[in-house]
């Protein structure tokens, strides 16, 4: 009689409270694709390619980040330019085989390559997710990435 | 009367592509009517290989591959492979480094038994719970994604260390959570724990005596729901852990409601253990510890490391030959596989709703099955 | 009253023009028929896209947002959706019983509505019978159901129209004895007599101390049977067999199903509204509104159980029917005759 008293009038309602209750409450989803949730800055998100100021690449070919890989996704391949400075001919990321370690990044000894905020590139065919150096260069955000500093302490491992 | 009637035993395939399997396991079961007469797990669906993988990378790339280990909880993943190659080669982690690690360990386990709440609920038909703890999920994994950019594949304990500070904000964020979550925890237990329905749908169900848990080498809280003090945590701690006072819940019944009753306890130990790290965190000194190099040789040597994950004893078993930047063998152990073995047993006799809520309180996850 | 005035005004003129009173009549029951046909569909379409705005609430999410004012048109679009699918029928499934399925379910759903009183003198028919015909029409879901899990020639649809054969066939028995109690009292089956006899707040049968209340109580729990709702939801039960009796089933069939199953749910709270609540009666507002006001408010208890409790299982739900309702509902039929006879809280 007791258990009776407890479970069924007494728990039965305690759960009826409890969906009551967030009736009123505000919902804490968002409508997504009108509305987006802020990434933290050091999300790890689709790959770009930094310049200097003077709008020269920042990647040297160096292949650190090729190495670094551990999906094996980074292929390129090094020219030299007038100059005599190196620099990346063929620069690919196959995004579908990377997987956001944000290894090459911490790998950069040049600064040069970056995960951004991007997150949405879906596509249906499988070529276009051979991410090409023309559009990493493009991708770049207009604000500087917020958390170098905070990679420079990291680029120790490699 | 029954002369005249044949009746036939049937066989369903449960999975791979069951809403309430967790993923992609495959039940065949023979059944009398609504009876399971017979279960057999077919497992392999999510194998992808990850101990070759591992043999294939250098020390410090196989941390990310670990991620994937058990997706539910990454860091306890890179904790056990950090630890064995930290032990291996001999490294200190500095203390500040510990204390995260242990802070992110035990708001992983949190995350994970949310999940397991939620599935569990809405394996029993309950869908709103589901919705309510993942909203709390999401408080984590965004703590999560400001401290190491990533909400599900962390990489972020590496071998001799954490790979980045704790941001600024951080703190305040995990302080309150961790202000509220015991209420939101009430909340969970005031749909579910004194639900008439519920009990009666798992208390009795699926009884796991201790010989058989132990036979089976069953371990996390479903060993601890049926009557045996067996943590990690507490019989061999690993990082700091025996600076923190904290109770470790024991159940005696070993049924479906036990091995409830006791993640719900654990979410709240585990809130307790971040409270008293945070209150410890030395200030004077940020020091995440300095990671090994990608070049890093370990010594010649076999190691195995152990740390008590959100779902049982999660181990990985490193051999070195002492002359290449890659481990000659990896063994990961996780705590599912042992669990589900021990399914056939539980199932027999039993109807096949039951099958779901067994399933769903054992905690089964498949990546950490296949592999 | 407005409302009724409108179609005694409209049958007054078809007379007034000479025709046959055959003729008559046939036009205005075709009229009723599709009436109720148009505003059933339409409390269905709405009651659909309830459901979905009231779990989002409960779950502290948004629901349909997109389509039309708060999504409130997104269950028409999910209909046309439904429509334009093509409609599939297993090789194996034995095809008649298949086709008809849905069918039986969909028209018995509607079949219901001949006596339900939406308000006062908003009736079809005011059948002598009124309530034994809902009960027997009800019941046909059950067949259809049982027709959709044989014709689909699936394991998970198999068990799952056993399970529901099983389970409206011991839930069926409670519901009519704790609708008997409430008949003992009127003394009569029609449903206007039963509204009728509760035109005060505590004539209602709710409140008719002390069978009232555990009769209704039956009743709801009961009808969360019969309309095969979440806790007592099994012969669909998601987790377990997938989508039960419907698992086969695509395009118009399935949303067929799907319809019926959310006038069924309309059904109950409507006699359940009659029956206990006194139906069309309350002051100020027209008959018909106070009917869907009661109406609409147990529809949301449905829902709030829904989406607060879990299931149980299929030996449970047998045990506690026939174990603890049926007995109940039998003292309960016994208490209210005695109180009848006595002339006890008779007012």
């Amino acid at each position: 009689m007791f258990d009776f008293v407890k479970t069924v009038l007494i728990a039965l309602p305690k759960g009826f409270y409890t969906t009551f209750k967030h009736l009123f409450k505000k919902p804490v989803t968002l409508q997504y694709p009108k509305e987006k949730m802020p990434m933290a800055p050091r999300y790890r998100g689709l790959h770009y390619l930094e310049k200097y100021e003077d709008g020269s690449e920042r990647c040297v070919c160096c292949g650190l980040c090729a190495s670094a890989c551990p999906a094996d996704a980074i292929y390129m391949e090094p020219a030299e330019n007038e100059k005599g400075e190196r620099y990346s001919e063929v620069y690919e990321i196959n995004l579908l085989r990377c997987i956001y370690c944000g290894f090459c990044e911490e790998a950069c000894p040049e600064e040069a390559i970056f995960l951004g905020h991007e997150y949405e590139f879906s596509n249906d065919s499988r070529d276009a997710f051979i991410y090409t150096k023309g559009q990493m260069l493009a991708n770049r955000p207009t604000k500087e990435k917020p958390f170098k500093k905070i990679i420079r302490k990291v680029r120790r491992i490699f | 009367m029954t002369e005249g009637l044949r009746t036939e035993e049937f066989q369903v395939n449960m999975g791979p592509h069951h809403p309430s399997t967790h993923g992609v396991c495959r039940f065949i079961l023979t059944m009398d009517g609504e009876v399971i007469v017979r279960a057999e797990p077919v497992i392999g669906y999510l194998h992808r290989s990850l101990e070759k993988i591992c043999e294939n990378r250098t020390y410090a790339q196989c941390i990310p591959v670990m991620d994937r280990f058990e997706y539910c909880t990454s860091m306890c993943c890179n904790e056990v492979f950090a630890l064995a190659v930290e032990k291996l080669a001999g490294i200190e982690v500095p203390e500040y480094a510990e204390y995260l690690r242990v802070i992110m360990m035990e708001l992983n386990r949190i995350a994970s038994h949310m999940i397991w709440y939620g599935t569990t609920a809405l394996d029993l038909g309950a869908i709103t719970p589901f919705l309510y703890s993942f909203r709390e999920r999401e408080d984590i994994l965004d703590m999560f994604e400001m401290t190491c950019g990533q909400r599900l594949t962390y990489n972020y304990i590496r071998i001799g260390g954490v790979s980045k500070d704790i941001p600024p904000e951080f703190i305040p964020k995990c302080k309150e959570f961790l202000a509220t979550i015991d209420h939101k925890i009430d909340d969970y237990e005031r749909m579910l724990t004194e639900n008439p329905i519920f009990m009666v749908r798992n208390k009795g169900v699926g009884t796991l005596s201790p010989e058989m848990a132990i036979a089976y080498g069953v371990s996390g809280p479903s060993l601890r729901a049926s009557g045996i003090k067996y943590d990690l945590r507490r019989d061999d701690p690993y990082s700091i852990y025996n600076r923190f006072k904290f109770d470790i819940p024991v159940c005696h019944n070993g049924d479906c409601y036990d091995r409830y009753i006791i993640r719900i306890k654990e979410m709240r130990e585990s809130a307790k253990i971040v409270r008293q790290a945070l209150e410890q965190l030395p200030n004077a000194e940020v020091n995440t510890g300095k990671m090994v190099k990608a070049n890093f040789k370990p010594a010649k040597g076999e190691v195995y490391s152990r740390i008590e994950n959100s779902r049982g004893e999660m181990g990985v078993y490193i051999q070195s030959t002492g002359d290449t930047k890659k481990p000659l063998r990896v063994k990961m152990r996780g705590g599912s596989y042992n669990q589900l073995q021990v399914m056939p047993e539980l199932v027999k006799g039993v109807k096949i709703a039951d099958v779901v809520a067994i399933m769903a309180s054992l905690d089964i996850i498949m990546p950490e099955v296949d592999r | 009253m407005e409302l009724i005035g409108i179609f005694k005004y409209l049958y007054e003129q078809l007379v007034a023009t000479g025709i046959p009173q055959v003729w008559v009549d046939l036009i205005s029951l075709v009229a009723s028929a599709v009436i109720i046909f148009g505003v059933l569909a339409l409390i269905a379409l709405f009651l659909v896209w309830w459901e979905r705005k009231l779990s989002a609430d409960f779950q502290q999410r948004m629901g349909p947002m997109l389509t039309g004012w708060h999504g409130l048109i997104q269950t028409v679009a999910d209909a046309i959706k439904l429509i334009q699918k093509e409609d599939i029928t297993p090789t194996k499934a034995d095809r008649p019983v298949f086709f008809w399925a849905p069918i039986i379910c969909f028209v018995a759903a509607f079949a219901v509505y001949v006596t339900v009183p939406f308000g006062e003198g908003l009736i079809v028919s005011d059948l002598n019978i009124g309530i034994l015909y809902i009960v027997a029409i009800t019941t046909f879901t059950v067949i259809s159901l049982l027709m959709a899990g044989w014709g689909s020639n699936n394991k998970y649809a198999l068990l799952g129209g056993m399970r529901s054969a099983a389970q409206v066939v011991s839930y069926e028995v409670p519901m009519i004895v704790a609708i008997l109690s409430v008949i003992v009292f009127v003394g009569s089956l029609s449903m206007v007599d039963i509204v009728e006899s509760q035109a005060l707040i505590y004539q209602w049968y709710i409140f008719r101390m002390p069978f009232g209340p555990i009769a209704f109580v039956i009743f709801i729990i009961a009808a969360t049977a019969e309309t095969n709702r979440t806790p007592f939801d099994l012969p669909e039960a998601e987790q377990e067999l997938v989508a039960g009796f419907n698992i086969e089933y695509s395009g118009m069939k399935f949303a067929m199903f799907f319809l019926a199953e959310f006038i069924n749910m309309f059904t109950v709270s409507a006699i359940g509204a009659t029956l206990f609540l006194g139906g069309w009666q309350g002051p100020f507002l027209p008959s018909w509104v106070w009917f869907l006001v009661k109406t609409f408010g147990l529809v949301f208890v449905f829902m709030w159980f829904r989406w607060t409790y879990p299931r149980l299982r299929v030996d449970q739900l047998m045990e506690f029917s026939w174990k603890f309702l049926l007995p109940l509902a039998f003292a309960n039929l016994i208490l209210a005759g005695w109180m009848k006879y006595s002339g006890w809280f008779n007012w």
